[in-house]
């Protein structure tokens, strides 16, 4: 039952993320705009590079769909309203998400394109700037909740959310959880304009349907996160408790586009100096500041 | 143990086998990474089955990063790295032989000759498994764990001066 809800929930979620994604890129709001480019994407002619990893090919849209899904299965919506509760519910998300990495590469590989290629490669790049900034703020979360449990990181949170408790943590893994699902202005892998879509550019068709179904199921799925880790997850007065983590969910979606929306395109290696120079030594003070507050102030 | 946990460990395990033997048989270097790598998820699998949910969490998520970053040392280093010139990269071959028949029959040997005890009665909880992985990390095999990090990290700083071109070059 909770399965189904969840996937629901999930459809609507992607949804609304796509109207949302749109409003930011095109400065229109529309509610069929989503609708409308699916439709004509599952309706144009399936193009199949000629010499291509055929299985890389395939592979690669489905396998970023399903760690995805995945992802999400750790994503609680209300108490009980979860697809698997894991007892390492946080490092399973990390496990998922790991493999968007290896979804790109293989789709980035398997069209035999340059543009595909590099655009595949790059996401390996930056991907070393933003694993260790998803990682490092979530070991702080779990050191206050004394757990990797998702609901028990909601419920760590009852007296103070985390986004107050540790900010930069909060800022870290919103900038990391952006680079995850490669949101302008870290949308190296497309880079539209600039690689001709990247990743995307040889995909046609229902197969490219797949591959922006997966993003946009990986956006909602790190805008979850965000408000499982930082935002108190159900938590919250009056409404029940699934409300608000859509709510929530959705804002965050739609700060992070909104935020991409109003920045220049991050270079590579300057996203892995900060990254690593900056982010890392930050994430590092975090984890240092979490641990001496939880030992000295139990809240 | 479980007729279906027999079953799955058994398929996870001819899994891992097989996608071995793709590593080796293909001729494309990212193919051969990736194939590793799911060899590598499929043992991550085992450890699921086995109810060791951390250890195979942390190795599903660790293989899937190293093997990418591997992937691209492969394609880099390699002189036909999507294998469509169908270059021949194997050499020693009669050494390798040797080599990997040698090795087969001492983990052969390993296999029947150790005392295997039977399945652990009760696996504890898998938030206890953590918390007695986080002790054992902290504790008893603290000074291990500290030592391989520090050579990991010498390594890769060492690693790293290697590739940067010295900067005298640069300002001439």
């Amino acid at each position: 039952m909770s399965i189904a809800v969840i996937i629901l929930a999930l459809a609507i979620g992607c949804y609304a993320v796509a109207v949302l994604e749109g409003w930011a890129v095109h400065g229109r709001l529309s509610l069929t705009r989503p609708a409308t480019s699916a439709l004509a994407l599952l309706g144009r002619e399936q193009i199949l590079p000629r010499t291509s990893d055929r299985l890389f090919f395939e592979v690669g849209p489905v396998l970023l769909l399903v760690a995805g899904l995945l992802s999400v299965a750790v994503i609680p919506l209300a108490p009980g309203l979860i697809i698997t509760d894991l007892a390492i519910g946080a490092l399973f998300l990390n496990a998922a998400l790991a493999y968007v990495l290896v979804a790109l590469i293989m789709a980035g590989w398997g069209p035999n394109g340059a543009y595909g290629m590099v655009g595949g490669w790059r996401f390996l790049g930056q991907f070393i700037a933003y694993a260790m900034l998803i990682v490092m703020p979530i070991t702080a979360v779990a050191m206050r909740a004394e757990s990797l449990s998702t609901t028990q990181i909601v419920l760590s949170q009852a007296a103070l959310w985390n986004i107050a408790y540790q900010p930069i943590g909060f800022v870290l893994f919103v900038i990391a959880a952006m680079g995850v699902a490669w949101l302008p202005p870290i949308d190296l892998p497309t880079g539209g304009g600039d690689l001709a879509g990247g990743v995307e550019a040889e995909y046609t068709g229902a197969r490219l349907a797949v591959l922006r179904l997966a993003r946009l199921v990986i956006i909602v799925a790190l805008a979850g996160a965000t408000v499982t880790f930082y935002l108190g997850g159900w938590l919250g007065p009056w409404l029940p408790g699934w409300v608000w983590t859509a709510l929530k969910t959705l804002a965050v979606a739609a700060g992070m586009l909104a935020l991409g929306s109003r920045l220049p395109r991050l270079r590579e290696a300057k996203y892995l100096e900060l990254s690593w120079k900056l982010g890392i030594t930050l994430a590092l003070a975090n984890i240092f500041l979490v641990g001496v507050i939880a030992l000295v102030v139990p809240i | 143990m479980s007729l279906a946990t027999a079953l799955f460990l058994a398929f996870f395990g001819v899994a891992a086998i097989w996608f071995g033997v793709v590593v080796f048989r293909t001729h494309s270097m990212v193919r051969s990474a990736i194939a590793l790598l799911f060899s590598q998820t499929a043992i991550g699998a085992m450890f699921l089955v086995m109810q060791a949910e951390f250890l195979g969490v942390l190795q599903i998520m660790m293989m899937a990063t190293e093997m990418s970053v591997m992937a691209i040392f492969m394609v880099m280093f390699m002189m036909d790295p999507g294998g469509m010139g169908k270059m021949d990269m194997t050499h020693q071959k009669r050494l390798s032989l040797w080599a990997g028949g040698i090795g087969l029959v001492a983990a052969l040997v390993v296999i029947w000759t150790a005392g295997w005890q039977g399945p652990a009665p009760d696996v504890p909880g898998a938030d206890e498994q953590a918390r007695l992985l986080g002790r054992e990390i902290l504790g008893r095999s603290m000074f291990i764990f500290e030592s391989a990090a520090l050579m990991i990290l010498t390594a890769m700083i060492a690693a790293t001066m290697v590739a940067i071109a010295p900067q005298e070059e640069d300002t001439q």
